[in-house]
This record gives C-alpha cells, structure tokens and sequence, in this order.
C-alpha cells in the first residue's frame, strides 16, 4: 500500500534549482531508483522525502495520505547513508535495535528481529562488535539492517555504495537486490553509476539540474532514451549531431542519405547509435546506411573490444566488438564498411527530445 | 530549516532572551551612561569630549596600544622560534615544554605579576641577588614589568597555534626547497613563515586583545603607567564618589579598540588554512651539539622562565611568617591565616565557578548545537551577538552588570547571583564555540539516522549526539572552570565583603603587601588549575591545541 505520489515539487537553494517540479509515482513495492550526475538533486529529493528539508512547494503523499506536517521521525521511513552514519558509541546489535527501541517493542521481540536481520544482512555472529571493529562494507550491511529491521512503509538509500570498493559494491548490491525482493520493501534507491541502476532497478528516473529526463525500466532507458542527455549518460552512444534535414526528411549520414520520414519539417537533429549496434563488415547489410571507415585505434577489453573508425567526414564512430578474434584485432588502420540499421538508430531534435522511431 | 518547530525552537528563545538580558543590555547601559551627564542625567557628549581632549586620557589610550602591540611583539618573539624549534628539530621533553606552556597560559596573569614583583620588585630577591654581582636590573614597575608579564603569559597562544599550523604543513613541500636549494634559514623565511603566517598573527592578535583587556596585571605592577581598563577602574571605584559617565566612555573607547583588533584577528583566522589529516609527519632533523645546546637552553629557558612566576608563588606560601612579615624557615602559617580569616573566599570561588560551568556547559551545548545544526537568519544572529564577550574586557562588562542589575526588577548587585552570572555570560561564547566545533567532527547523518528510525529530534540528540560529544563538553567544561576561577577583573567591580572571591583576595592582599596569605591563595588556585588541566589532556587526548 506504499504507493509514493510526488507532485509539482520544487527547491530552491541560493543560486541553484535543486529540485525543478518534479512529479513521480512510486508503485508499491517497487525498487526505484534516482539515478543522474553529482549536483543533479538526487540527495535533495530523498531528504525531501524523508523529511529533513521542506520543499519550496509541491507535495508528498504516501498510500494517499499528505505527509506534510508529518516530522521526519513519524514518517517510518528508513534511510540508509552514503556515509553509514553508523552510531559509533552502540554495539552493532544497539545499533539495530534503535529504531525497535524507539517504537517500544518488547524486549523479546527485539532480540529476536535484531538476530534475524543480521542473519539476512550475512552479520549474523557480529551483534556485540563495536562499529570500528568492522570494515566499511560491514558497516553498511549494519546500516541496511537497521534501515529495515523496522519493516518501514519506504526504504531510502543514498548512494550506499559509493564508499566502497569495486568487488565489494557487486557483492551488496546483489544482495540490496535480493532482499528487496523477498521482503518486498518500496524503496528508492540513488546512484550515480548507470550501471548499478540498470542492474538493480524495477524503474529508474534519470534526473539532471533538478528535473526529470525520463522515466521507465532499465530496458526503457537504455533502448529508447528519452532524451540526448539520457542517451550520452546511460551506457556509450556515437552522437552524429547538427545533421541538416532535406526536404522529405531525409538526412546525410556521412554523405549517405538516408530518409525518415518523422523528421520532415524540422531543421536540424542528432542522430545517435550504440556502439554495440553498428555492424562491421556484415555478410548480409539489411535495411541500414552502409558507410565507409577507417579503423584508427583498437582497444582489447578481455570480452570485447572497441574499434575507434573514422567516417569519410571524419567524424569518429565508437564500434562494440562483441568476440574479439587475433584476425579482428590486427585490423588497426584498415578500411571497414559500417552499416547503421535503421532500427537502431535514433533521432533527436534540437531541443534534445527523442524523435517518433524512423519508419 | 524554515517552518520546523520542535525542542530547539524553545532553546534558541531562550538562548536570545539570555543573550539580551546579560549582554545586550548592560552592554547598552554603558553606551547609554557614556552619553549621559551624571548630575543632571542629560544627554551630553561632553563625557566624549574629555575623553578625546585630555591628554591625561589620551595618554591611557596611547598606553594601551603601547602594551597591546608591545604584548603581541613579545608574544610572538618567544612563540614562533619556541614552536619552530620544537617541531622541526629534535628537542628533548617536547611534551615537558607544551605542558609547561599550557599552565603558564592558563595560569592568572595577575599571579605572574606579583610574583615578578617578589623578584624584581623594591626589595626583590633576584634584583638584590643581581645587584651583589654588580648588575642593575630595570625596575619591575611600568611598562617594562607589564610587558615581560604579559609576554610570558600570552607566547603560548602563538606557540600552540604555530606548532599545530607547523605539524599541517606537507613536509614535501620543505624538502622540495631544500631540493631546489634554499638552506635552513631561507627555507625558513620563503616557505615554512609565509605557510603559518595566519597561525601566528591569529596568537599574536589574541596576544594584543589579552593585553589591551587586562586589569590585574597594570594595576599591580603599573605603577604610574596608566591603561585604559585601570583608568576606567579608578573613575568608578574613586574614592571621590565615582564617575560612573566617564568610566563608561573610557570603556567604549576601550571595546572599540579591542573590536579593531578583533576584526582584523578574526580576518586573519579566516584565511588560516585548514589543518590537514597527514599521514605523513616529519621528522625532526638533528641538529649539530653546539646549535643543540642553544636550543634547549633557549627553549628551556622561556618555558622555566613563564612558570618561574608560580615557582616563586608556590615556594612563597610554605614560607614562614609572622603577621605579613617573612621569617627563616617554612611553615604554614599563610595556609592557617587564610583557613581562618577568608574561608568563605575559598569556597566562594569553588562554588560560584561550579555553578556558573553547570550553566555553560547545558547552554552552550545546546547553542553550539543550534549554531551548527540549524544554520538560518535567527542562528546567524544569536552567532554574531556572542562575538560581543570577545572583544569586551571584564572591567566593562562588570560595569554594565553593576549600573544595570542595580535597581527593580533585577536588583542584583551585592548578590552571588550577579557573579555567577557575569562568570556565565563571559565564558558562554567559548563553550559554544568548542561545542560547535566538535559538533563539526559529528556528521550530521548520525543523527539523520537516529530520526529517521523513529526519535524525536531531543531524543535522537539525546542518545546518539550528545553521548559523542561528552569527551569534548569534559574538556571544555574544565577550562570553562579554570578561566572562570580565575577571573579578576570584572569579580573586583561587583563583589561586596561576602562574595569576595580567591582572585579578588589575592589583589587586595597583594596592594596590602600581604604576599604570604596572597601566595597561599595563589597556589590553591595554581593546584586547582593544574588538576583541570590534567583532566583535560586524558579526556582530550593530549591534544595542546584544546587551550587555544
Ligand atoms: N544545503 C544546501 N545549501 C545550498 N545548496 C545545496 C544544499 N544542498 C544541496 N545544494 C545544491 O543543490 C544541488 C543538488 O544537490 P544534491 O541534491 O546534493 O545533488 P546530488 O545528490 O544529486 O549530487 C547542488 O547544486 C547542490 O550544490
Ligand atoms: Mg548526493
């Protein structure tokens, strides 16, 4: 029933817009997350929603009710931190119990929901150590069990695992995920790492300079970006930008033209393409703008590698090589026909919006 | 946070209502007595107009600057080779050194002075001692035996600043010159100076805005060299039936000093670089045995030179007596005469500091909170108005409490109240300042997080906020008591024969020439200091920059 309505809300600090109107529904259950660049307002939103700022304007309700008025510690909102804000003067297990405490549950009950949340955070043993005594993935575990032993209505995390190490954020990130699932918590989840979004998200919300870009699965975001921003900062995208339209929408591509009827009318647009669906070299060519290149740099990633080509314009294209083979890799300087399936491509027009799809 | 009311809404009320009842307004009654005619009671610049034209008050004035910049110069001339010799090159006992400079920081002033005089004074032992081997030593009173006071007295603020801004710098950054060639003394001038600069001139600063507020000190041993606070002092206690107007102009003129000099220190502070978490320490370089010797004897010779003041004091009081009369011999006849004569004086200070440390301590730490927590137009201001104890020197402030706690509704004067309370509003500002500032190494998060799974804003202060900072408020809680056991100044103003306090005893005794009972007082209050500062380096860690 934690169904999470945002309406119309905004923020202002001196200088800066931090939140700009923003609206989002939040399904019950839903793992949701804010996902934009460093100063885009994601903090801004979750404090907002926890409510340790006010919003200018706008409102925040929760299965239908207001939450305006409600302080932040009536909210029953747990909030994990980007720092752990761990009590460092509580034993791990006093630290779980906290928020228990506060809500008055009997002793017995307390041990017992204590005991178990540090099972399913893996801590299960660790009660009586002190948070110094732990490493900073450990104490981030601490804080999700006490985020979520108080089984609140919505679970807010900021960044949680942006301190610490690379091995260790897959690690807790598949199991944020996992026990999302299996105690079904609403949550609203912040990130600046596309691909932890894309990983762990049911939705995502791309925001940049306090507004929303777009909204939609981890599928959504990353095939049909709504927006030139959501296109460069979800996953790599070639960019092929100010291309003039002719009459009868048709664009040149390096020189090949080619025609879409959904740009007729406009002036100008950005044609945008993944690196993974260029083709290179294809036996069978499709429907799609063949152009001729020239490979200038290979880099070798272990699965796959990256082909920096030249067009005839010399505009650069970035090429994804999905099973890079000795023969694929000595190609450096080499001419390479590329072919853009028309499918895959995308238009945006000078505002940045994303296009009707090229028929 | 706009439009959030919770507990810290009421305490910021009640921060600002103590705030205008104990500073604003006795504040305001000097600037308003300062323009008003005694007699008459009419408005009149005349008091102003004295003030600025007499060349007797001009020469207080001129004084005043003399000793303020004479007490930075002296300050900073024992301070900065002090911290740069210690922290750069090896120095047996540097703990023995910082220790020996905390105390004689927070030791009195007015002790010190008195002491010298046992030294230096007429009949003075070192001065007698000296004359036999043929040297004339300069006589204590005047300037000269106000500076040297203040100079021993005051160098540990620019040492202890120094040394920590010292400790901060990245030793690379040195090597790089000595790397690209610079010797000792240019690597000394060219890089090491200009990189604590601001550290120093904040000590100094302090060093100038003590010494220009000092009473005890020119007014035990001045002699004819009159100051601002000893003039303002005598217009109000003449036995001619005090100038209450011109007292309070020769104060006003003395806070705007004091202001000037505080705005420049507080922009000097501000451009102080911040003190970095190096993991990297440098070592201290060893230095040759003839340049080590002179090390030593010059680093220990300031340390012993600013504790010899309590050596002789303590050394004093154990002396035999017989009436104010020294004989051979030790005894304990001073310790007797003051347990018999002055008891109440004893626990008067021990009660009154309690007391008002019990009031510091609850709000400071709450305003301190405040200050940091809930940054807004309200807690900016409340901030602002608790700059004002900096910059006014007790007399002043006693001043204001006497002319304005003198009649209905708050007749206070002769009370115990009015001294607990002078003690309280004098040193609030530096309890909310440390709490503030170990409020900052708190994140904010913590206590975020303690909301957020259900405590009330008081609550979650309660229990996570507050019992991380208890090491922090013990540390301040007791310089709180030690500054305020030995305050002089503003205790003199307002205290009638059953509120005298240890300080004020120890001034009078020591005008009556009375120098055994005042060395028996004198070493309560240095064993009383000592003890504090013992706790304050367990509970603080043994970090000398906490009596900054
Ligand atoms: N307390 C504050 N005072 C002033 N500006 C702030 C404050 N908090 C955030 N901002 C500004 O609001 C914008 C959004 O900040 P934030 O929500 O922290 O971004 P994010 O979490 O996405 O990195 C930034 O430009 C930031 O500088
Ligand atoms: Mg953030």
């Amino acid at each position: 029933m934690a169904l999470v309505e945002l309406r119309r809300l905004c923020k202002s600090y001196p200088g800066v817009r931090a939140l700009d109107d923003i609206g989002l529904t939040i399904g019950s259950g839903e793992f949701f997350t804010l996902l934009g660049p460093s100063g885009c307002g994601k903090t801004t939103l979750l404090r907002t929603i926890a409510g340790f700022n006010r919003q200018d304007s706008g409102e925040i309700s929760v299965g239908g009710r207001p939450l305006d008025g409600v302080p932040a510690h009536r909210r029953d909102i747990g909030m994990v931190f980007q720092d752990y804000a761990i009590f460092p003067h509580l034993s791990v297990a006093g630290n779980v119990a906290f928020g228990l405490r506060n809500r008055r549950r009997p002793r017995a009950e307390i041990a017992q929901r204590v005991a178990r949340a540090l099972e399913l955070v893996r801590l299960g043993g660790l009660g009586e150590r002190m948070p110094h005594e732990l490493s900073g993935g450990q104490q981030q575990r601490v804080g999700l069990a006490r985020a979520m032993v108080i089984s609140p209505q919505i679970l807010l995390m900021d960044e949680p695992l942006s301190n610490l190490d690379a091995k260790l954020r897959i690690e807790l990130r598949e199991d944020i995920r996992d026990l999302q699932r299996s105690l079904g918590i609403t949550t609203v989840y912040v990130t600046h790492d596309q691909e932890e979004a894309l990983v762990v998200s049911d939705r995502i919300c791309v925001m940049q300079g306090g507004k929303v870009h777009q909204v939609g699965t981890p599928w959504e975001v990353y095939v049909r970006p709504a927006t030139l921003f959501v296109a460069s900062f979800v996953g790599a995208m070639n960019l092929l930008s100010g291309l003039a339209v002719e009459a009868g929408g048709t664009v040149r591509l390096a020189g090949a033209p080619l025609q879409v009827p959904a740009l007729a009318g406009l002036d100008n647009v950005t044609a945008a393409i993944r690196p993974e669906d260029v083709m290179v070299d294809p036996a069978a060519p499709g429907d799609g703008v063949v152009l001729g290149a020239t490979v200038e740099k290979i880099t070798f990633a272990g699965r796959e590698a990256f082909y920096r080509t030249a067009l005839a314009d010399g505009t650069s294209l970035a090429v994804l090589i999905q099973r890079p083979t000795p023969e694929l890799l000595g190609r450096e300087g080499h001419a390479v026909r590329l072919v853009l399936p028309r499918g895959k491509l995308l238009f945006y027009d000078a505002d940045g919006r994303l296009l009707g799809e090229p028929a | 946070m706009r439009g959030r009311r919770d507990i810290w809404t009421g305490v910021l009320a009640l921060a600002f209502a103590v705030v205008a009842v104990f500073l604003v307004w006795p504040l305001f009654s000097v600037f308003t007595a300062s323009f008003t005619d005694n007699r008459t009671g009419e408005v009149t610049l005349a008091n102003y107009l004295k003030v600025l034209g007499h060349p007797y008050y001009l020469r207080a004035l001129l004084n005043s600057i003399i000793v303020g910049i004479g007490g930075m110069i002296g300050a900073m001339l024992l301070g900065v080779p002090l911290a740069f010799l210690t922290s750069r090159y090896l120095v047996r006992g540097r703990d023995v050194i910082a220790t020996l400079s905390v105390l004689a920081l927070v030791s009195p002033p007015f002790i010190g002075a008195y002491a010298w005089i046992m030294m230096l004074g007429r009949n003075g032992w070192l001065r007698e001692a000296m004359a036999e081997i043929g040297i004339e030593l300069p006589s204590i009173y005047g300037l000269f035996g106000i500076l040297l006071v203040f100079s021993l007295k005051f160098y540990p603020f620019v040492f202890l600043l120094t040394s920590s801004a010292l400790a901060a710098i990245n030793p690379s950054v040195e090597e790089a010159a000595e790397n690209l060639g610079a010797g000792a003394w240019r690597r000394f001038f060219t890089v090491t100076l200009p990189l604590v600069f601001p550290a120093v001139s904040s000590g100094a600063l302090l060093a100038f805005v003590l010494s220009l507020a000092d009473f005890g000190t020119p007014s035990i041993v001045g002699g004819d060299f009159r100051v601002l606070a000893t003039t303002a002092y005598n217009l109000f206690t003449s036995e001619m039936g005090g100038n209450p107007g011109l007292a309070s102009t020769v104060s006003i003129v003395l806070i705007i000093v004091s202001m000037v000099v505080v705005a420049i220190q507080r922009r000097a502070v501000r451009r102080r670089n911040v003190e970095g978490s190096l993991v990297k320490r440098m070592a201290p370089r060893r230095l040759g045995p003839v340049s080590s010797v002179l090390a030593h004897l010059l680093c220990y010779g300031i340390v012993l030179a600013s504790s010899l003041p309590s050596l002789v004091v303590i050394h004093t009081s154990f002396r035999k007596t017989s009436g104010p009369v020294f004989q051979p011999g030790f005894g304990l006849e001073s310790y007797r005469r003051i347990l018999h004569e002055v008891p109440h004086v004893i626990t008067n200070s021990f009660v009154y500091s309690s007391l008002a440390v019990a009031l510091i301590v609850i709000l400071g730490t709450l305003i301190g909170y405040i200050l940091t927590r809930r940054e807004g137009v309200l807690s900016g201001a409340l901030d602002s108005m608790l700059l004002v104890p900096y910059v006014v020197p007790g007399i002043v402030m006693g001043l204001g409490f006497v002319v304005t706690f003198n009649s209905p509704p708050l007749l206070l004067t002769g009370t115990a109240t009015i001294i607990v309370l002078m003690l309280f509003i004098r040193r609030l500002p530096y309890a909310v300042r440390s709490s503030a500032s170990i409020l900052k190494q708190i994140r904010g998060s913590t206590e975020e997080a303690a909301i957020s799974l259900g405590a009330a804003p008081g609550w979650a202060f309660l229990k996570v906020t507050l019992p991380l900072m208890l090491p922090g408020i013990m540390a301040g809680a007791l310089m709180s008591f030690v500054t305020a056991i030995n305050e002089l100044s503003s205790s003199l103003i307002l205290y009638v024969g059953r509120t005298m306090t240890m300080p004020v005893r120890i001034y009078l005794s020591v005008l009556d020439g009375e120098f055994g009972t005042a060395a028996a007082l004198s070493t309560i209050l240095l064993a009383t200091t000592g003890i504090a500062v013992f706790l304050v380096f367990r509970y603080s860690g043994r970090k000398e920059g906490a009596f900054v």
